[in-house]
């Protein structure tokens, strides 16, 4: 039987390393892409998330499970990636190799040349505009499209209010929508 | 606010499914019966996939244990002591802990303002003295004294010239001759 997350944490408490193992790899993935969300780069990413575990083994005694593991863990996330944000100015060259990387994967699955521009176009534009927001705004965008989690999660991860996360994300899609109108 | 703009706020949250019941049902009726609100809900359906495949474009799978051994040596790894302290300051203040600061430094400013207020006997640097004198504010010998008294709120500023201020007075008067 599958052990709980409480559980695995209650035995890391107690010094199982594996415990942790069992752990991470439950939620390496999703912490990779909530990092990725944020940060549109993947080496960014990879090492935000390995520094996510990393601090949260650290602090994993002062868990009490107030909260969930993943609210937590994506908590410390969210945290070191809005810090990323801030303090790094990323190189616009190194950015935009990284994106076309995508794009041009993207393009491989189309089929349509007049549905493949518009698409290409959009994305493009979209990239755009996800990047011009604040880091506030895109975490609640990211945490709410790639995990369909609720108000109430997002602002416990985040350290504000439901009403907090409406309103960030109304104004967070009505930015993207008054700079994509024409694609949508 | 007109009935559509403040329906249009809660179109997103509807789609969310983040609104009551009642909410909800208002938000439904709404755009059952406005074509531009009916828009906007389209063009928020779109904007929703769009970001959902833009962000899981890239989801390629991480490999596990390649991901295990870099935490792993993070944690083997002892990290310079200056690393650990900026670390720590960094999480110390970071804004949503900085929240608390700001009504601290408010009821601070507030109790060193109102200090004198409520310990009027209180003053730091030595004895209360309601009286002061201000030497010489024009460099020509004339002097301003004050007097405060607390409990009656009489303030009297007395300005007077003292005999020496007189005399040079007198004397640049004499030195720079008649006015026109």
């Amino acid at each position: 039987m599958e052990l709980s997350d409480w559980e695995l944490v209650k035995q890391c408490q107690a010094g199982e390393t594996s415990a942790f193992q069992e752990l991470v790899s439950r939620y390496h993935q999703k912490v990779f892409m909530v990092s990725l969300g944020l940060l549109r780069n993947r080496e960014d990413a990879l090492d935000v998330a390995q520094e996510t575990f990393f601090r949260a083994y650290r602090k994993i005694n002062s868990f009490q499970g107030d909260s969930s593991f993943y609210t937590w863990i994506y908590r410390i996330a969210v945290n070191i990636s809005i810090d990323a944000q801030r303090r790094q100015k990323r190189n616009p060259l190194e950015f935009r190799e990284s994106m076309d990387g995508v794009l041009e994967s993207q393009n491989e699955v189309a089929k349509d040349p007049f549905t493949d521009a518009h698409d290409r176009e959009l994305r493009e534009h979209l990239t755009q505009a996800i990047n011009e927001l604040t880091p506030e705004h895109k975490a609640v965008i990211v945490l709410r499209t790639l995990e369909g989690m609720s108000y109430k999660d997002i602002g416990q991860i985040l350290g504000c209010s439901e009403g907090t996360v409406m309103s960030r994300l109304h104004y967070a899609r009505k930015k993207l929508q008054d700079k994509l109108s024409v694609f949508l | 606010m007109t009935n559509c703009e403040s329906n249009r706020e809660s179109i997103g949250s509807w789609l969310d499914g983040e609104l009551s019941p009642g909410e909800s049902e208002s938000v439904r009726l709404h755009l059952a019966g406005c074509a531009a609100c009916s828009e906007v809900r389209r063009q928020l359906e779109s904007l929703n996939l769009a970001l959902k495949n833009q962000l899981t474009a890239n989801a390629a799978e991480i490999e596990f244990l390649p991901f295990w051994r870099g935490v792993q040596q993070r944690i083997n790894q002892k990290r310079p002591w200056h690393e650990e302290f900026l670390e720590r300051c960094r999480e110390l203040f970071s804004a949503p802990r900085m929240a608390w600061s700001v009504p601290a430094v408010i009821a601070l400013v507030l109790a060193l303002a109102s200090i004198d207020f409520y310990l009027p006997g209180w003053r730091l640097g030595g004895p209360r003295n309601n009286f002061a004198t201000v030497d010489s504010i024009d460099a020509h010998g004339r002097s301003v004294a004050l007097l405060r008294e607390n409990e009656s709120k009489t303030t009297v500023i007395w300005l007077y010239q003292d005999q020496e201020g007189e005399n040079e007075a007198a004397e640049d008067a004499t030195k720079s001759g008649p006015a026109f």
